[in-house]
């Protein structure tokens, strides 16, 4: 058996470990299949075959796998298509562990391909692209060695330089096919199930419960992660969002950690929180895996939330919508990300009481706990020195928690009473401890406040914002008569954004540019898309702003639709050209018909002809003895000869032409002869 | 110039309808082609863009496949060299010269169109601009001369997924020899040579003057070479005088043979005159038809060669005679 190129071996389960991690970058893949993966892959790499000798035993191990598989498949703990994947899987780590002979080379290549096919279910990344061009890559190029090894006699070199050359120009060539395929083949399918996101590799973060708890270290402001991307109409266009989202809010304190009493419970399609005013603010959002959370986040003050759809890696389906306690509304389906709807009130609008809003939260607006330290309610007298007001209260309050109070994220050790070693001993503390000082500072000298948390800020990309789980924040809201809640934060504003490395956050933003424009244009693409790009080749170009107000506009095609037509005119007559080629080729034995027909009309004619005669010496014979046939015959014969032997073929018509000469011709002949009887009808004399 | 005979039906319809390539899917490509079907159908199913991108790639890898094994088969010149003896049912080296004018080819493989020899040569890289030697191990079914009518070369490349193959008509005759297999009879008593008490065979000594030298034959007695003449002339020739204690025998092909009985008898006169010829003897050949002179040496055990292989074939025309 002639020992196989080690470098196709190589190619080959490199292309195994590309498709491999298209199904990987999901995160869904159960960890012992991605060890077990991995364990093979570096061993195969290593040029250890451990499973070649003993094929029937990995076969049963692949086996028992397979009923484990069914059984966590049955039971409802895995999903079909990440089973199905897992398997395929662990069916290539057997494969690139075997002998490498053609039928372990087929089998991991056919495996690889079902990976990538199973990626594209499981995983709506970016990343998958890349996995499935390297795999593209790197299997032609390994099924292109295989294919010249095995034509390459024993003992000679296989020539791998001479073969990557027309590969890699001829993988270029497929990637360009691709993309051309993708961007033109039509969408027949409206109905979008593919997947919009994965799980991620990392932990979700946005941790929403039904507590907030102080103490805790604010380690979440260091997390560059994108939990939520929006787009809002109308756009006010800024670079840097100065905005609340909120999520939730509380509205009891026991002295350790923020609750709700049990507010209004309703599940419907879209919840109404407060009434709409004429300029509503609407959000088109998209919560991400990293978001991990099933509350809806919308802007300050959220009015309506709903239609939302839940993507799970199994399709996405319209998730009806719950309102809980505190404001929140939650998705009643659980997924790994979400898109939805908001309307929020415009920043100046009077929101008003909640309507939703019952007698038992009302009355814990003013709740302050058991054992409050009486030193809170000596500090906001105090501060306020009878400032009655509860908004200029708030803002006054807030004003001095900003100044005389250190914003920091370390919490060293859980304090017995958070809020009196926030304002009394530490004076520094994070957002909760802000907030949650300004709610109690104000609830102390009578002006109703809740705790609020959610996101603040949110930076510009691609016309929508993102918001990253760093930008997690807490804030008041204090109730001003006439106007409802009303948003005061006593953090400091530079503190209030996400607080991790900037160069991180630079990195992550410039991926999320990258992989918004892959969703956009790959996840995303649709027969919608496909009708875009052709309205814009042929859409007239817009008018230059600095072009006269009475200067009609141009109703001509934009050059790129020139350019557009002129390639595709140019592809057609290509195409035409070739098939014209194809259909004009001298039609094969055309020479040898030609003289079969002639054959027969000479037959059918009766002309006398000596056996085996052939139609030169027919020609030359008549030609000696002065037959009219010959004037017809002469250039049939020789058109037919450099047809046949001199590399002239028949053109077209032109053996009809003949044919109908001859066929003249030979009727002449049949008159004169049906004639000269009768002209010779007298006695004719005999010599003897 | 006599008109050619008109082809059959079926060699017309054949010349319609075979396209300048034919092509087949190999196992591998059967399997590719079902999973993107699959792939295909579950993008039309789901709509999921992913899948739209992964189909357009299989479909570009099927396009770049043929256009890559069209450019291998294009400017490609193959011309036969033939085999310096070919036996039935015997493996025997074949050989096409192969070039091309321009660009690379790769994973080729050589076969005989429409004949009934088995076997392919295999070429993994042809450069442009050389000639390179194909080497096969062919193998013919039956003695007698074999009509080829063109060189198949078939290519793999790029992907392995199908064979495109490309016919190149090239005439030509190849005459199959019998096979040599062991000759079960004796050949029978020699028509002259010393007869039962002479000795060995192999050691006849002639007597006289030395009439002449002549290149020794294998298994014969090394001590009748003439070593400076063997020198000068870089062979071993060996000695004849005038009396030279030669065997001579005439093999005889009975007439009214046909079929099977034939074929037996042609293969075992060519193993009895290999044999005879190999032990340095005459030997001459009675066909129904024709005579061969009794004579000795490689050249000699050709003519019988090819003689035995044309029995039976007598009608061909002259013109595969002469290809042949």
């Amino acid at each position: 058996m002639k020992r196989p190129l080690r470098l196709r071996l190589i190619l080959r389960d490199l292309a195994a470990a590309a498709a491999f991690g298209a199904m990987a970058v999901s995160g869904q893949l159960p960890l012992p299949v991605l060890g077990a993966f991995l364990g093979a892959l570096v061993l195969a790499l290593c040029g250890l075959r451990l499973v070649a000798r003993h094929a029937r035993l990995s076969a049963l191990g692949l086996l028992v796998v397979a009923v484990l598989l069914g059984l966590q498949l049955t039971s409802g703990a895995m999903n079909a298509v990440v089973a199905a994947c897992s398997f395929a899987g662990l069916i290539a780590a057997q494969r690139m562990l075997s002998t490498p002979d053609a039928a372990a080379d087929g089998q991991t290549h056919l495996t690889s391909l079902l990976m990538v096919a199973g990626g594209a279910a499981l995983s709506g990344d970016m990343t998958y692209a890349l996995c499935l061009i390297t795999f593209g890559v790197l299997a032609s190029l390994s099924l292109a060695l295989g294919v010249v090894e095995a034509a390459v006699p024993d003992g000679e070199p296989v020539p791998v330089r001479a073969v990557m050359r027309p590969l890699s120009a001829g993988v270029a060539f497929a990637v360009a096919g691709a993309v051309a395929f993708f961007v033109l083949f039509p969408r027949l399918n409206w109905a979008m199930v593919g997947p919009r996101s994965a799980p991620g590799l990392g932990a979700s973060s946005a941790g929403y419960s039904n507590t907030v708890r102080l103490g805790g270290a604010g380690t979440i402001k260091g997390n560059p992660r994108v939990v939520l991307r929006a787009t809002l109409t109308p756009d006010p266009g800024l670079d840097a969002l100065d905005a609340y989202w909120v999520g939730r809010t509380y509205d009891t304190f026991d002295g350790m950690e923020w609750s709700n009493v049990v507010g209004a419970q309703q599940i419907e399609r879209q919840i109404t929180l407060r009434p709409a005013s004429d300029t509503l603010i609407h959000q088109r959002v998209e919560l991400l895996p990293a978001y991990g959370a099933s509350t809806l986040i919308a802007l300050e003050m959220p009015s309506r939330l709903g239609n939302a759809r839940a993507h799970s890696p199994t399709g996405t389906r319209s998730s009806p919508v719950q309102l809980r306690g505190g404001g929140e509304v939650r998705f009643t389906v659980t997924a790994p990300s979400y898109t939805y709807e908001a309307y929020s009130l415009p920043p100046d609008a009077k929101a008003g009481l909640a309507p939703g809003l019952v007698q038992a939260e009302r009355d814990q607006l003013l709740a302050l706990p058991e054992h409050l330290d009486p030193r809170v309610s000596e500090l906001a007298a105090r501060v306020l020195q009878g400032e009655k007001e509860p908004l200029a209260a708030a803002r006054k309050l807030a004003s001095f928690l900003q100044k005389d109070y250190a914003y920091t994220l370390e919490q060293e050790g859980i304090p017995e009473d958070p809020l009196s070693d926030f304002l009394f001993v530490r004076k520094a503390g994070h957002c909760e401890h802000f907030a949650t000082a300004l709610t109690l500072l104000l609830r102390t000298q009578g002006i109703g406040a809740r705790l609020a948390t959610g996101f603040y800020g949110g930076a510009r990309m691609d016309g929508g914002y993102l918001v990253r789980a760093g930008d997690a924040h807490a804030w008041t809201h204090v109730l001003v008569p006439g106007r409802g809640f009303v948003t005061v934060d006593a953090t400091p504003p530079s503190n209030r954004t996400s607080q991790g490395s900037v160069y991180l956050e630079k990195l992550l933003a410039l991926y999320e540019a990258v992989e918004a424009r892959w969703r956009n244009s790959v996840v995303d693409y649709s027969f919608r898309d496909q009708f875009e790009l052709a309205s814009a080749l042929v859409r007239p170009p817009r008018r230059p702003r600095d072009a006269p107000a009475n200067e009609a506009p141009s109703r001509l095609p934009p050059p790129r639709a020139w350019a557009t037509a002129a390639i595709v005119a140019f592809i057609v007559w290509r195409a035409a050209r070739f098939v014209s080629r194809w259909t004009g080729r001298a039609p094969a034995l055309a020479a040898t018909r030609f003289l079969d027909r002639v054959d027969a009309l000479l037959q059918k004619a009766h002309v006398p002809r000596f056996e085996h005669e052939s139609l030169e010496d027919l020609t030359t014979r008549l030609a000696r003895e002065g037959h009219p046939l010959v004037l017809a015959l002469t250039p049939l014969t020789r058109r037919y000869l450099e047809a046949r032997f001199g590399g002239r073929a028949l053109r077209e018509g032109e053996a009809e032409h003949l044919l109908a000469t001859l066929r003249r011709a030979l009727d002449a002949e049949a008159a004169r002869r049906a004639v000269k009887p009768a002209g010779q009808a007298g006695p004719t004399a005999r010599a003897s | 110039m006599k008109a050619p005979a008109r082809p059959s039906f079926k060699a017309r319809l054949r010349a319609v309808l075979r396209p300048p390539r034919t092509l087949s899917v190999t196992k591998t490509g059967r399997t590719y082609l079902v999973v993107t079907f699959g792939v295909g159908l579950g993008a039309l199913n789901t709509g999921n863009n992913l899948l739209y991108l992964l189909l357009g790639l299989l479909l570009s890898m099927v396009v770049v496949s043929g256009v890559l094994s069209e450019r291998c088969l294009r400017d490609l010149t193959v011309r036969r060299v033939g085999a310096d003896a070919a036996f039935a049912r015997e493996p025997f080296a074949y050989r096409w010269a192969v070039s091309r004018k321009a660009g690379h080819g790769f994973a080729l493989t050589f076969s005989e169109d429409l004949s009934p020899l088995t076997g392919s040569g295999k070429l993994g890289h042809l450069p442009a601009g050389s000639e390179h030697i194909v080497r096969a191990d062919l193998a013919a079914p039956h003695r007698g001369p074999v009509r080829l009518s063109g060189v198949r070369v078939t290519t793999t490349w790029p992907l392995g997924l199908f064979a495109k193959t490309r016919v190149f008509s090239l005439d030509g005759t190849l005459l199959v020899y019998p096979r040599r297999g062991y000759a079960c009879k004796e050949p029978g008593p020699a028509q002259k040579g010393p007869r039962g008490e002479a000795g060995s065979p192999r050691h006849l000594d002639g007597t006289g003057d030395v009439a002449g030298l002549r290149e020794l034959g294998a298994n014969e007695d090394a001590r009748r070479i003439h070593w400076l003449k063997s020198a000068a002339a870089g062979r071993l020739l060996k000695v004849e005088r005038e009396r030279e204690e030669r065997r001579i025998w005439k093999l005889a092909l009975e007439a009214g043979l046909t079929g099977d009985a034939l074929e037996r008898r042609c293969e075992e006169i060519a193993a009895q005159a290999h044999q005879l010829l190999d032990s340095g003897h005459e030997v001459g050949l009675q066909l129904p038809e024709r005579v061969l002179r009794p004579a000795a040496g490689a050249f000699q055990e050709r003519r019988i060669l090819q003689a035995l292989a044309w029995v039976g074939f007598e009608d061909a025309d002259v013109d595969s005679r002469e290809a042949a």
